[in-house]
């Protein structure tokens, strides 16, 4: 019996086989290169020279690098936020979008939102200094328009988290506002019908029918991004930030690409890599833990 | 050298012919520059077989083989990859081109060929005096333990030469001299801010340009700082003939608290600190800013970008100046960075000191066909085909000296090489033509206001302050130099835009606690080991 289901499921295990190669391939053998974190690694003697093991001082040395709680706590603190806005805004917007009868101007809305996702954070970063600039930028008229101060968004450490998650979340925002519309359209109309003629309002719909249909896709998204804590942007940061803002706007990646990559310490780089790796990993598999006693959600 | 160095016996090793031919591993880049506009233009030649490999292979019997060759700069991701996995796997070429950390690396692991003795046998009397023209610095930063262990890619410092490069145009509306004292540059400064220089009715323009990065060939500090004997940066020799360092010494506290007052006076762009040069140069573009320190070539960029929107705008370069007039010292940092390095045990390491000697001889030597091998008018990157590219340190001053000479007796005919290249750009600038309007920056750099004829000037009154340390880099600074740097930056700047001056003293403090005091013990060891 048991025997003949398998017999029956091989094509589909097959099906998995290029998969698992592919994974295998690129994603667990050169875990090998792992060992370099525990290395006073010189590229020139080779991957499996002849090495000099040195423990964890590498980890050690990152640890006591001065600015390192700083720039952990930058990093915590830009990319939580980031995440969660990350999440509440496009569900906040699709369902807002889903209101919309109109089709054409939901398009539209759709699409403009979502253009700011195609340009790169070279061509953004330009675009930025000069929008958010205190002396001539159009932000910044605005806001003197109102007889306020300027605010030097890119240039003063108070403000340059804040324009870190605003312009991260302004330029994402549309791609997680599609999938979630997506979402939506994957619900049954007939409960909508049932609850008009039980009289419910629109705002009621939204919660009892919307977001709860929403749900799955939402805990998804969210068990992802959290493997992404101790990611705060590596290409938004590195074209944003500058002396002025090292201070609240320095995090691990660049941090690492400075230290690591321009002195061609690879130890060093690879074991701040290899820590990240296991906290996300802490991190993504308490989320799951917590996906599926709360909402009942499993992947397997 | 006679027109057949072959035949001279004190030569004859130098550029001996290998009989028959041995072959030469290496790996390359090749640039946009020699792909568009050398290799597309020369017919019957690719980058495996053209006139360079042919001069190797016939008058010296060297074959050359890449074992791969990767599209893109010496510093593109693509190359950088590809040559670190190179290092990574242990199998090198029989010769590769490597940084000073890389270099360091291949010494530390026993893999490259002891090159002493072999330099002193082979390299021709030119090679050797292109190679010390700056002192021993090329040589000593490619010698471990007292031991050659690389043939330096010699670079000139002489071009780090810092320059004042002001808008004349500015100067003569506002009635205003060339500066000769610092109190002079703050002057023109201030009144470049102040007196509407753009006649546009508005307090919109600057008087000095800087960046973000601080420091560098173009909107660079090092320039004014020199003019308050401050040398951020480099390695000084102090009174009891001790390195020190620049940064930190108590001169620069001085220029920093100069260009914060020059800021709160809104002579610098209160945003500077978030700008980088593509967007200082905007500004510069745009024309806002009427000053800037920095290399001879500044006029090409971004002062040319200027120049295209404002036919009228005028640039020059004048000699930097100090705060009591007297000739200032103009700070050089060590500009040879890269080592060509010969796999330990190859046949015949002397090889590669044949091909720099051949360069240098067929592109300035008493064979040379400069018109041929460096700069044939139609593909002027023609020397980058050769994958060793020395050259005579001084050969833009000396081709300015040439220019200069030939202009003063009105006979353009006596000159040759890249003089006569240089020239005729010059010409062509004079004709008026839209073409020659491309070429202002070219001008500005060798023309009789040019600055070359600046760094003529430097030269012969000897006002270079080269770096003094030349190795690579000590292990400390591996782990502590970016560390150090960021906090250098973070602070100057954070002065320049307001802070305090005191915070100078905290950032000296902090520096020699963690780990410039020891890299400057560790600096100071290898200085004495070179006595």
């Amino acid at each position: 019996m048991r025997k003949r289901r398998m017999w029956r499921e091989l094509p589909l295990h097959l099906m998995i086989l290029p998969g698992m190669l592919f994974v295998l391939t690129f994603s667990y053998i050169p875990m090998a290169g792992i060992t370099i974190a525990f290395q006073k690694f010189i590229p020139a003697k080779g991957l499996f020279g002849d090495q000099k093991w040195i423990g964890l001082d590498n980890f050690r040395y990152v640890l006591d690098l001065p600015n390192f709680i700083q720039v952990m706590w930058n990093t915590l603190y830009i990319s939580s936020f980031k995440l969660v806005l990350g999440l509440a805004v496009p569900i906040i917007f699709a369902i807002l979008l889903n209101e919309l009868k109109n089709e054409a101007i939901k398009r539209s809305v759709q699409t403009s939102i979502y253009l700011p996702y195609f340009l790169s954070w070279v061509v953004l970063g330009g675009i930025l200094i000069d929008l958010l600039s205190p002396s001539g930028g159009l932000v910044n008229s605005i806001i003197k328009s109102f007889g306020l101060d300027p605010i030097f968004f890119l240039g003063d450490n108070k403000w340059f988290p804040t324009t870190l998650i605003a312009s991260d979340i302004w330029k994402n925002f549309g791609y997680g506002t599609i999938v979630y519309m997506a979402a939506i359209t994957g619900i049954d109309p007939g409960l909508y019908e049932a609850a008009t003629i039980d009289g419910a309002n629109r705002w009621r719909k939204a919660w009892h029918i919307t977001l709860p249909g929403m749900r799955m896709v939402i805990v998804l998204l969210a068990v992802l991004s959290l493997g992404q804590l101790l990611n705060a942007g590596f290409d938004q940061v590195f074209n944003l930030y500058s002396p002025q803002v090292y201070q609240s706007g320095d995090i691990l990646d660049t941090f690492v690409y400075r230290i690591g990559l321009l002195e061609a310490q690879y130890g060093v780089a690879t074991a701040v890599g290899f820590f990240k790796s296991i906290v996300s990993l802490v991190l993504i598999s308490s989320a799951y833990y917590i996906a599926y006693r709360v909402a009942k959600y499993r992947i397997f | 050298m006679s027109s057949s160095p072959a035949a001279q016996p004190a030569a004859a090793d130098s550029f001996g012919k290998y009989d028959p031919p041995i072959e030469l591993t290496t790996v390359r880049n090749l640039n946009d520059v020699v792909e568009n506009n050398v290799l597309s233009v020369l017919k019957g030649e690719t980058f495996e077989d053209n006139r360079w490999t042919r001069v190797y292979e016939e008058l010296l019997g060297i074959k050359l083989k890449y074992d791969w060759v990767i599209k893109g700069g010496d510093t593109s991701d693509q190359y950088v990859q590809k040559l670190n996995v190179t290092l990574a796997s242990g199998e090198l070429p029989d010769f590769i081109t490597v940084n000073a950390v890389q270099l360091k690396q291949l010494a530390e692991s026993d893999q490259l060929e002891d090159m002493t003795a072999l330099y002193e046998q082979y390299a021709s009397p030119f090679m050797k005096e292109v190679f010390t023209q700056e002192g021993s610095g090329p040589l000593d930063a490619a010698t471990f333990d007292g031991k050659l262990m690389a043939i330096p890619q010699v670079e000139a410092s002489i071009e780090r030469s810092m320059y004042i490069w002001i808008r004349s145009d500015w100067l003569s509306k506002l009635g205003l001299q060339p500066p000769k004292t610092m109190a002079d540059v703050r002057a023109i400064s201030k009144a470049f801010a102040e007196n509407d220089p753009d006649g546009n009715g508005q307090k919109d323009t600057y008087g000095l340009g800087l960046t973000k990065d601080v420091f560098g060939g173009a909107m660079g500090l090092e320039g004014f700082m020199a003019g308050f004997n401050a040398y951020p940066n480099i390695w000084l020799e102090d009174e009891t003939g001790k390195l020190v360092f620049g940064s930190i010494q108590p001169e620069t506290r001085k220029a920093l608290q100069a260009l914060q007052e020059m800021q709160k006076n809104g002579e610098i762009d209160k945003e500077f600190g978030i700008k980088d040069g593509g967007k200082v140069s905007e500004q510069i573009a745009a024309g806002k800013i009427g000053m800037e320190y920095g290399e001879q070539w500044n006029s090409i960029w971004p002062l040319q970008l200027n120049k295209n929107n404002e036919k009228d705008a005028q640039w020059q370069a004048f000699p930097i100046v100090s705060e009591s007039g007297e000739t200032p010292k103009v700070p050089l940092k060590f500009s040879t960075t890269k080592f060509v390095a010969v796999k330990k045990g190859i046949q015949h390491p002397e090889a590669i000191i044949k091909l720099f000697n051949m360069h240098l001889e067929k592109n300035w030597g008493e064979t040379g066909e400069f018109d041929k091998y460096y700069a044939p008018p139609n593909a002027e990157s023609v020397w980058q085909l050769s994958p060793v590219t020395p050259y005579p340190l001084k050969k833009n001053l000396d081709a300015f000296r040439d220019i200069d000479a030939a202009r003063k007796a009105g006979d353009m005919s006596s000159l040759k090489g890249e003089a006569k290249t240089i020239q005729e750009k010059l010409e062509m600038f004079s004709s008026g033509s839209a073409e020659g309007f491309a070429l202002w920056g070219w001008e500005r750099i060798y023309g009789p206001e040019g600055s070359m004829g600046i760094a003529n000037q430097y030269d012969q009154n000897n006002q270079f302050l080269m770096d003094k340390f030349v190795g690579t880099p000590t292990p400390t600074m591996v782990e502590r130099k970016t560390t150090l740097e960021k906090m250098q930056n973070e602070t100057f700047i954070k002065i320049i835009l307001g802070q305090p001056i005191e915070e100078f003293d905290k950032f000296v403090a902090d520096w020699k606690k963690l780990g410039g005091d020891k890299i400057a013990q560790e600096v100071n060891d290898w200085y004495e080991s070179l006595k």
